[in-house]
């Protein structure tokens, strides 16, 4: 294998539970060890698209200053800031935090289900490639640090209550940050496993 | 996959093959790249290919195999630039209007920290400060670093670059943390006559600042750092 | 990878193939626990939902969807779902979105929904909150059994809502006065409730006004009270002077209505929705009622100057009705203008101030029209009288006159004529006048010219006495003394002659008496003709015969 970093060339190693292989020179991560991944990440994905649904449908804080009420979801923050002309940047919010993480998820999903039964995906291939040029651009937990600190903010002048969406993005933060961070070059591994048998 | 080429692979792998900690030629004490063994590396499905020529599709994945990111350096000089430029208008115009009873309000990034700190909560006021206004800097400044580096194929402290690097992968998506406190509160804050607030032209500017710093980012091919001996020199000149 | 694993699993003792069979299913937990939570925040979004229900209002002026919220006391019932223009345009459909508890009254067929936004009126300045909050839509609950899903939305917050205790009751009142919905309501100076509602009567004659009286205030108003305009100021110039009676700052500026019962004597409490008369103030109101009225007719004969429309009619001090209409005619029979003056009276007024000692008076058995008969019989007339010589305001007195001569009452006719009598200071007027005209009349000037003439020829006849008597003195005495002297000797022998004792009185003497004794024999001679007057023809009877 062929570091990204530093086009350093290494034998696979094998690699045992939790084992990261790191290549010497620039320090960059080469492989881990798959593990039991692939049956945990199905099981987190359907957990996280559902906790998905719920973080979008509810409110996310409502605030009450002297009896009037204001609460709003992730959408309408975006529908409010398209509203005041800045469309590119409610564009840009709502790219990366509901539009990249939800494909990532539901690509996953489309291509583990019939992994897990051992068959290859329609399109693997360029599901992986969108997966994989997804991964930097879902911001999720940016997101739930920048609903902290707007929170904190808003505590200083009015009574701020905790909507179920936040919770909710909280559990998908914790859930993403697991789901997203399996390598995905394993999947290819696990899809071709022909090279595998005999790279060994 | 054709015969050939999956010959051709597992030749390589086994004519080449070292532990990670073993460099293949123990010449420089630098193991060999995989540009000097004629070996590319799918950037999409990680599968290795001996002697594939520029531009061939990736027997497994289809997705056209390159020795380095297409025309890296000038990408990310333009991208730099344009982030470099988006700057300024980021940190000078208003990211936030706030209208309440006591009048209409405008904040930037700083003043907005400025207020935090003000008021007491130290923390917040460095967090914002860190990653509405370090972060970009940084990033900018690391880019910047890293790219004029690997034009002129420097080798000072290659490995210190590339822990720099790896560390801009990281930390780049945090300093959105502003656009979606910004996002949040207009959505928020919106009753009529009592508070209202609304988003400045500054956040669509620095909107643009995170992005353009993340795919210029993207864009740098890490891997020219470590093309400093002649060799890769002339590969570089054939790539960039 | 899975070969290794697969290979350490084949060495290594069965558990880790069992830990490897709970992982995954464990794991599921995760997504289940997760489907799990979602389910029971939209189930409990779903149950807590209530009916939905569509208000129609004129306007949706800060009513927004999504956003307002339905209230009742203050505690938010449901929310504006949508808002759509109605087909025909000419209104606006708001459809609402109620919680589940919010079912029971608001569904019924009298609740009522209204907009609160900030208002100006009667009542003062409402909704302020809303200024900055955005309007809301208020409700009022309903109790009726029959439930519908569309309401029209009032345009203005009710003055009674359901939840309010008290009474409403009906006032009649000739006119609005300055009332208005909203207005006040008082009893003794405090507020106890406001006017909810008024409407022109049917046929034009009147103005009827609902009104709501809070509990538990409601419960002094009995069958026995009363009702009346408590607006502005009132003012009366009366004989004690200026009296300014108003209720409040309030009534001046906003009208109102007070209420009493005379003497606190309220009486059983009024049901709801029992009527009474609102009056025009206080003492209109706390008059006793007048009882059936009678007509009068009055011609004077005189000037009616001071009398005016209003004035009291008066009988010996006590107000029993008052004048009507005055008028003038010309009668052609006697050729002179007379003065018709059309009065009413309460004789109820009469009866009431002649309960003495709480004596009712008994029911009389005669009627009206006998009774004034009598009355006038025996003298009642009517006058005209000044009541106030400040301002010259005349007042028609009706008292008995006795010298009057008769007049025949005709009861039947309508209105009842009442004889007149000229006014006693009138005539005392008069007299002077005549007084004076004829001392006018007298020509001093003549009798002055007259008296200096008189003095002056009695002048001349004294100055001439006075000659006359000096030469008397001079001349005519002596032989006057002279005259004298001889009188005194002829009376003397005179007074000798005519002595007592003196022939010519004897003589006389004698004479009478024969003339005397002649004359009883005629008469003796005259009785028996009297009495016999054949003895002149057949002559005296023989005394002889004895009876």
């Amino acid at each position: 294998m062929v570091c990204e970093g530093c086009d350093a060339v290494f034998r696979r190693p094998a690699l045992g539970r939790r084992e990261v292989a790191r290549c010497p020179r620039c320090g960059t991560e080469l492989a881990r060890h798959h593990g039991l991944q692939q049956q945990r990440i199905l099981p987190l994905a359907v957990a996280s698209l559902i906790l998905f649904a719920i973080a979008n449908l509810f409110p996310i804080v409502e605030i009450e200053l002297r009896g009037l009420h204001s609460q709003t979801t992730l959408v309408g923050a975006v529908v409010v800031l398209s509203g005041e002309g800045m469309s590119l940047v409610a564009m840009l919010v709502l790219a990366t935090t509901l539009l990249f993480p939800l494909a990532q998820l539901l690509i996953l999903c489309w291509v583990l289900v019939p992994l897990a039964r051992g068959r290859r995906a329609r399109g693997f291939a360029w599901m992986l490639a969108l997966l994989q040029s997804l991964r930097p651009w879902g911001m999720v937990e940016v997101f739930l640090l920048g609903v902290l600190v707007a929170t904190i903010k808003l505590s200083g002048m009015a009574t701020v209550i905790a909507g179920a969406a936040l919770w909710a993005f909280v559990a998908l933060t914790v859930l993403l940050t697991v789901v997203v961070s399996f390598d995905p070059r394993g999947l290819w591994d696990l899809a071709f496993p022909a090279d595998e048998e005999a790279a060994a | 996959m054709s015969t050939t080429a999956r010959a051709r692979r597992m030749a390589a792998l086994a004519a080449h093959a070292a532990t990670p900690h073993l460099p293949v030629r123990a010449g420089e004490g630098e193991p060999a790249t995989a540009a000097q063994q004629g070996l590319i590396e799918c950037h999409r499905c990680s599968a290795v290919w001996q002697d594939a020529p520029e531009g061939a599709a990736c027997g497994r994945c289809g997705a056209r195999l390159h020795r380095r990111k297409r025309q890296s350096i000038a990408l990310t000089w333009a991208l730099l630039v344009a982030a470099a430029i988006m700057y300024l208008p980021a940190n000078l115009l208003p990211v936030m209007i706030t209208r309440s009873l006591f009048g209409t309000q405008q904040d930037t990034i700083l003043s907005g920290v400025i207020f935090f700190w003000v008021s007491g909560s130290y923390g917040l006021a460095a967090l914002i400060f860190t990653a509405s206004f370090l972060v970009p800097l940084f990033k900018l400044s690391a880019l910047f670093v890293l790219v004029a580096m690997a034009q002129r194929h420097s080798p000072w402290r290659r490995r210190e670059r590339a822990r720099l690097y790896q560390l801009l992968e990281i930390i780049g998506r945090w300093s959105m943390l502003d656009v979606f406190v910004v996002a949040l509160l207009s959505g928020l804050v919106r009753m009529q006559g009592l508070a209202e607030i609304t988003a400045g032209v500054g956040i669509a500017a620095f909107g643009a600042v995170v992005v353009l710093t993340m795919l210029a980012s993207l864009s740098f091919d890490p891997r020219l750092t470590w093309d400093t001996d002649t060799h890769a020199m002339q590969d570089d000149k054939t790539t960039t | 990878m899975n070969d290794d694993d697969k290979h350490d699993a084949a060495a290594a003792t069965p558990e880790v193939v069992r830990r490897r069979d709970w992982l995954p299913s464990l794991i599921w937990l995760i997504p289940i626990v997760a489907a799990l939570v979602g389910i029971t925040l939209v189930a409990k979004i779903l149950w807590n939902r209530g009916p939905e229900i569509v208000l129609s209002f004129n306007t949706a002026e800060g009513l927004e969807a999504g956003k307002t919220a339905v209230k009742y006391k203050d505690v938010q019932i449901g929310t504006v779902h949508e808002i759509r223009l109605a087909r025909d345009r000419s209104h606006v459909r708001v459809s609402v979105q109620l919680d589940k508890d919010a079912a029971e009254g608001f569904t019924a067929r009298d609740a009522r929904y209204w907009v609160v936004r900030p208002r100006l009126d009667t009542s003062g300045i409402s909704g302020l909150g809303t200024l900055l909050s955005g309007a809301y839509i208020g409700a009022d609950a309903g109790t009726a059994e029959e439930k519908t899903d569309e309401f029209t939305g009032l345009e203005a917050p009710p003055i009674v809502t359901r939840d309010l205790s008290g009474r409403q009751y009906t006032l009649r009142a000739k006119d609005v006065g300055s009332l208005d919905i909203g207005s006040p309501v008082y009893f003794r100076r405090i507020k106890v409730g406001q006017i909810a509602s008024y409407e022109l009567d049917g046929d034009g004659r009147g103005v009827t006004l609902r009104v709501f009286v809070n509990a538990p205030y409601d419960k002094f108003v009995g069958v026995n009270t009363r009702f009346w305009h408590a607006s502005g100021l009132d003012v009366q110039l009366g004989a004690s002077g200026v009296t300014l009676r108003t209720q409040s700052l309030a009534t001046i500026l906003l009208g109102g209505v007070a209420f009493a019962a005379p003497e606190d004597a309220n009486g059983p409490a009024a049901p709801e929705n029992a009527t009474f008369a609102l009056a025009d103030d206080e003492t209109a109101a706390m008059k006793e009622p007048d009882g059936p009225s009678q007509t009068l007719l009055m011609y004077f004969n005189q000037s009616v100057r001071g009398l005016s429309p209003g004035a009291p009619v008066d009988f010996r001090g006590v107000v029993i009705g008052e004048v009507k209409s005055i008028g003038v005619q010309f009668d052609r029979d006697e050729r002179q203008f007379l003065m018709p003056v059309l009065a009413t009276v309460y004789p109820d007024r009469l009866r009431r101030a002649s309960v003495v000692q709480g004596v009712a008076p008994s029911e009389s058995k005669y009627t009206q029209e006998e009774r004034l008969r009598f009355l006038i019989g025996r003298g009642l007339r009517a006058q005209l009288r000044t009541g106030n010589l400040l301002t010259g305001q005349a007042y028609v007195a009706l008292d008995f006159f006795p010298k009057e001569k008769p007049v025949k009452v005709d009861t039947a006719q309508n209105p009842i004529e009442l004889p007149t009598v000229q006014n006693s200071l009138d005539e005392i007027q008069s007299q002077v006048q005549e007084i004076a005209s004829k001392i006018n009349k007298i020509p001093f000037e003549e009798i002055s010219a007259d008296l200096r003439r008189t003095m002056k020829s009695l002048d001349r006849t004294l100055t001439t006495a006075e000659a006359t008597v000096a030469r008397i003195n001079n001349d005519v005495t002596p032989e006057l003394a002279a005259a004298m002297k001889d009188a005194r000797r002829t009376i003397d022998s005179a007074g000798r002659t005519l002595a007592e004792d003196s022939p010519l009185q004897q003589d006389l003497r004698q004479t009478l008496q024969e003339l005397t004794r002649a004359a009883g024999s005629i008469r003796v001679l005259t009785d028996y003709l009297e009495r016999h007057p054949e003895s002149l023809l057949r002559g005296k009877p023989q005394d002889d015969k004895k009876p």
